[in-house]
């Protein structure tokens, strides 16, 4: 009796449960919104012009709306990031700013486009930066914004900028005996990618490579060897103070900034920073490339570069964004908010990036035109990350130079070995 | 003619039983067991998801070899050995205590039993955050109130510290799961016959005599139950050290779970990543095994 | 005399216990400055601007919003599954029940990363990573075994009287079970979903695998990737901590009698 009443009530209840909960599952579900990323620096003085110009693109391009993806600051982490959304194939953000190590490795990893089928004039944009930014023959991230190695000078001590090594040495000589300075040329010297960046510049400068044309590996060229040498003797002639080997762009700032080094070799970044009102040097400060000694002066070349994920589904939209960003007007008002180096040659030199840049935009352009950029190559982190700990280890005198390099370069080529990249030509 | 009639009956009910089952093995079998057996076949191939025009080759044991080989690998392994029986031996002996304690209250039990489970139920992120941020420079709570007991040992920056780290992450997980433990343990205790407790309370057996010789040994079984749980639980750990350090400074608090983690997904060495899970599950697997094992004679003589 | 010391320690015990979470709640709603001052009468103002930094810029409601949903659809799909094989494995008889059970439980048993790879693999080429299905099949594959072994230890332990009774009055098996057993089960069926919506509200491994986009993540994950500029921002992860533990107290303080049941019951058992 009981029974058949409540039969038809426990049943029905049975059969909405699980329709519930599928209908739950499904609304929850929902398709995703259709409209434009950007991802890269978007905080602070960066963020807002960012931010100011791609809503002048949205207006112009009302089709799409365009959305800004904040990533941290710290490069390590947005690449991790960027790492994470690309392999797991996700097709936001539309487009990227990356580091310019990282074009080869997500180009090879093919993460992300071919900029060629778009036809970008390429010739309007430094040569080094375009060449940074090619794999296998194919562009794949158009230059931005660029960021190179300078040497920074104290102009009320000095008349020139030194030409050579040697040049350096004397100044620093005879400015420390004078009391004028305590330290002479400080650099980035601690374990890291940093480091990898003045190595270059001292190697280039000897006239050695870290992987020649055809992509060997010759980081243990006698040229080398001369550079490592050179670099470890300074810190040992105490040219170079031994602090170094722990500071990495921040600290060597403060020290030429509060006026204790002669030379500072950084990026641009602390050149708007040192024309700050309670900087020690203000006004007494000018840049050029680093000296050279047998080989040719050199600049690491860094910077910004814009890209689009393979897997975007809106990949027109997303090139034109690239275009309107990279246009020389844009460029020109980023120079003006932010002091960052654009990536167009042509500007410098028709004035119009007069009192934009922290330093003479003819200053800049020739180092620019000096820049080098680091091996072109998927795996340069794992190659950066050997580098880094023989060449630390021989500048804190654990390991010889020659034997250092040696033992790097033998890394190195096993590396790229196990990539099968030993054979690439690019 | 009855003997067929139970047959039918037998037959019926496995039918239906399968019925009602087949949902959950379905779903069991195509989320856990396959993906399972699909890692460890992904475990015998080198798969490089950074480095695609590589392909995916088989190498069979290759990976297995070269975590045997790996510095990094056996580091976290030590790690991970380490933490599990510094915890589950604190965590016994501490929701032992508890336990006793909670089984002796009367009042207060709602509010007790609220404070007990509060930790247990919060998300482990949540508790690594909190103990972080107590560890997290020299003003903070507990490493200032350290400094003060083990007086100006230095200002230590706890979490810069290779062994140090460890202390936030110990007590951090000692105290989000001393309370199951204690729960566990505490349900045990209340199934224990009293009339035996009390028969050598009168014959003048003292606390300690009755606890050991008593109440330890009927309480076995809940005990094992609770270490099974707690040492498999230790040994898969990652959220908490992932929170809390990173697995940092450097490697020096990183655990198998978190390796494995981050050769799959961001060194994105899918094969040598599987391996190392493989490696995960095998230990952890063995280990219940080997419990159950122990536990079967004491069920049965139960 | 030892009564006292007894209930002397227990409270100091649980007091200790208690403080870092009464720490989190008061330090969420100091000013960044004064995050550390442990004294509770400072006048030093207390404020809600982390909570309102947290909503209001970081969108906090987003993972929230994720997280009941994928905590929801996980719990319903798991009882509507497990409540049958639960009830199989406790009641009826069949060749291999053993052997099934030991796998069910078994399952629970894996560690999560060992699963990682293959499923990181398959959702990915279904299209699934960054969804809420792509977060709830993974959670199922660990609530659904905790759920059936919770069920089954409430259906051992009832009585099977009724349900004869209800057989011999004519009724099938499955009705039997149905419309006798199934009521009786409702509030197993609450500690269950209590327990399972719990393990899927704290859940980080998976979600912070296959999930990658910002508007998808859930509590746990946003809240341990809560990153500033150059400092973190203990205010607010610390407000966000709070945040994510509130229903979780609600939860326990409503259910404590419950949740303590359930957990019990079925361990002890085995």
């Amino acid at each position: 009796m009981r029974s058949s009443r409540t039969r038809p009530a426990t049943l029905s209840h049975l059969c909405w449960f699980p329709l519930t909960a599928l209908a739950v599952c499904a609304l929850a579900c929902g398709p995703a919104p259709e409209v434009l990323t950007f991802s890269g620096s978007v905080l602070g003085v960066e963020g807002a012009i960012v931010r100011r110009q791609i809503e002048r693109f949205a207006m112009l391009h009302p089709e799409l709306p365009v959305d800004v993806r904040a990533t941290p600051d710290s490069a390590d982490a947005r690449h991790q990031l960027y790492v994470q959304w690309l392999n797991a194939w996700s097709p936001q953000p539309d487009v990227l700013q990356l580091d310019v190590i990282w074009t080869p490795e997500f180009a090879a990893a093919g993460w992300i486009l071919p900029l060629d089928q778009f036809a970008p004039d390429t010739d309007d944009f430094f040569p080094a930066t375009i060449a940074a930014n090619r794999w296998q023959g194919r562009l794949f991230a158009m230059p931005w914004l660029v960021d190179v190695g300078m040497l920074y000078w104290r102009t009320d001590l000095l008349s020139k900028p030194p030409a050579t090594f040697d040049e350096l040495t004397t100044s620093v000589r005879s400015q420390l005996s004078r009391g004028t300075v305590s330290q002479g040329l400080v650099w980035q010297g601690a374990r890291y990618e940093g480091l990898v960046c003045v190595f270059l510049e001292y190697l280039t400068a000897f006239g050695g490579q870290i992987l020649d044309d055809d992509g060997a590996v010759v980081v243990d060229s006698p040229e080398a060897v001369r550079a490592l040498t050179s670099m470890r003797q300074s810190i040992a002639d105490g040219v170079v103070p031994r602090s170094v080997l722990t500071w990495q762009e921040e600290q060597t700032r403060f020290a030429f900034q509060n006026g204790n080094a002669l030379f500072l070799r950084n990026w641009p970044y602390a050149a708007s920073l040192m024309n700050e009102k309670d900087a020690v040097v203000r006004n007494r400060f000018a840049v050029a490339s680093m000296p050279s000694s047998g080989g040719r002066p050199a600049a690491a070349l860094g910077g910004a570069q814009l890209a689009i994920n393979a897997r975007s589904r809106h990949a027109a939209s997303a090139w034109r964004l690239i275009e309107y960003l990279t246009a020389p007007a844009q460029l020109i008002e980023r120079a003006h908010a932010t002091g960052q180096f654009p990536a167009r040659p042509s500007l410098y030199a028709a004035d119009m990036l007069a009192d934009a840049l922290p330093v003479p935009p003819d200053d800049a352009r020739r180092i620019i035109d000096k820049a080098i950029p680091r091996p072109v190559t998927p795996v340069y982190t794992e190659l950066s990350g050997e580098l880094q700990i023989h060449l630390h280890r021989a500048l804190t005198d654990q390991e010889r130079p020659d034997e250092a390099l040696t033992v790097a370069a033998s890394q190195l080529r096993s590396i790229l070995r196990r990539a099968r990249l030993d054979g690439g030509r690019h | 003619m009855i003997r067929l009639r139970r047959r039918t009956l037998e037959v019926r009910e496995t039918r239906l039983a399968w019925v009602l089952m087949t949902p959950t093995l379905a779903l069991l079998a195509v989320m856990a067991l396959g993906p399972l057996v699909a890692t460890i076949w992904e475990s015998l191939f080198s798969h490089d998801l950074r480095l695609p025009w590589l392909g995916r080759t088989y190498i069979g044991l290759g990976n297995y070899t070269e975590a045997a080989s790996d510095a990094r690998f056996r580091q976290a392994l030590a790690h991970t050995v380490g933490f599990t029986v510094t915890t589950v031996a604190i965590e016994f002996v501490l929701g032992l205590l508890l336990a006793l304690m909670l089984d002796a209250l009367l009042r207060f039990r709602g509010l007790a039993r609220v404070l007990v489970l509060l930790p247990w139920a919060l998300p482990t992120v949540v508790a690594a955050l909190i103990w972080r941020l107590m560890f997290a420079d020299q003003g903070a709570p507990a490493a200032g109130l350290l400094d003060r007991i083990v007086a100006g040992s230095s200002r230590v920056d706890w979490l810069a510290g290779p062994q140090s780290a460890w202390v936030p992450i110990v007590l951090a997980e000692v105290w989000k799961t001393t309370p199951f433990m204690a729960l566990l343990l505490l349900a045990g205790l209340q199934g224990i016959d009293r009339t035996l407790d009390e028969a050598a309370r009168l014959d003048g057996a003292s606390a300690l005599q009755r606890f050991r010789h008593i109440t330890l040994p009927l309480l076995k079984p809940a005990i094992l139950v609770a270490l099974i749980f707690r040492t498999l639980d230790a040994l898969r750990v990652f959220d908490l050290v992932f929170v809390l350090t990173g697995g940092g400074p450097g490697t020096s608090t990183e655990v198998i779970s978190m390796y494995a983690f981050t050769s799959l997904l961001q060194n994105l060495r899918f094969g040598y990543g599987s391996a190392l899970s493989v490696i995960v599950f095998v230990i952890g697997f063995s280990l219940a095994l080997g419990y159950v094992r122990m536990l079967e004679p004491v069920r049965e003589a139960r | 005399m030892t009564a006292l010391i007894k209930r002397v320690a227990m409270t100091a015990l649980l007091v200790l216990w208690a403080l870092p979470l009464c720490w989190m709640v008061l330090a969420s709603l100091r000013p960044e400055s004064a995050l550390y001052d442990t004294t509770a009468t400072a006048t030093a103002g207390f404020g809600v601007d982390h909570y309102r930094a947290l909503f209001a810029e970081r969108r906090f409601w987003q993972p929230m919003l994720n997280s009941i949903v994928v905590a929801s659809c996980t719990t319903l799909l798991a009882l509507v599954v497990a409540v049958p094989c639960a009830y199989a494995m406790a009641r009826l008889q069949f060749r291999g029940k053993r052997a099934l059970m030991a796998v069910v439980l078994a399952i629970s048993t894996f560690p999560q990363v060992s699963i990682v790879p293959s499923l990181f693999l398959i959702l990915r080429s279904l299209g699934l990573i960054d969804t809420i299905p792509g977060l709830v099949l993974p959670y199922l594959t660990f609530a659904t075994p905790l759920a059936v072994w919770l069920m089954a230890g409430f259906f051992r332990e009832l009585p099977a009287d009724l349900e004869e009774a209800a057989r011999l009055d004519g009724a099938s098996r499955l009705r039997a079970a149905v419309e006798v057993a199934l009521p009786l089960a409702a509030p197993a069926v609450a500690t269950t979903a209590i327990l399972t919506f719990l393990y899927a509200w704290n859940e980080f491994l998976f979600a912070l695998s296959f999930t990658v986009s910002p508007d998808r993540q859930t509590v746990p994950v946003a809240i341990a990737l809560l990153q500033g500029r150059y400092q973190v921002p203990w205010g607010q992860i610390l407000a966000a901590a709070v945040t994510a533990s509130v229903p979780v107290a609600v939860v326990v303080l409503a259910f404590q009698r419950r949740i303590v049941k359930g957990l019990t019951t079925g361990a002890v058992k085995g």
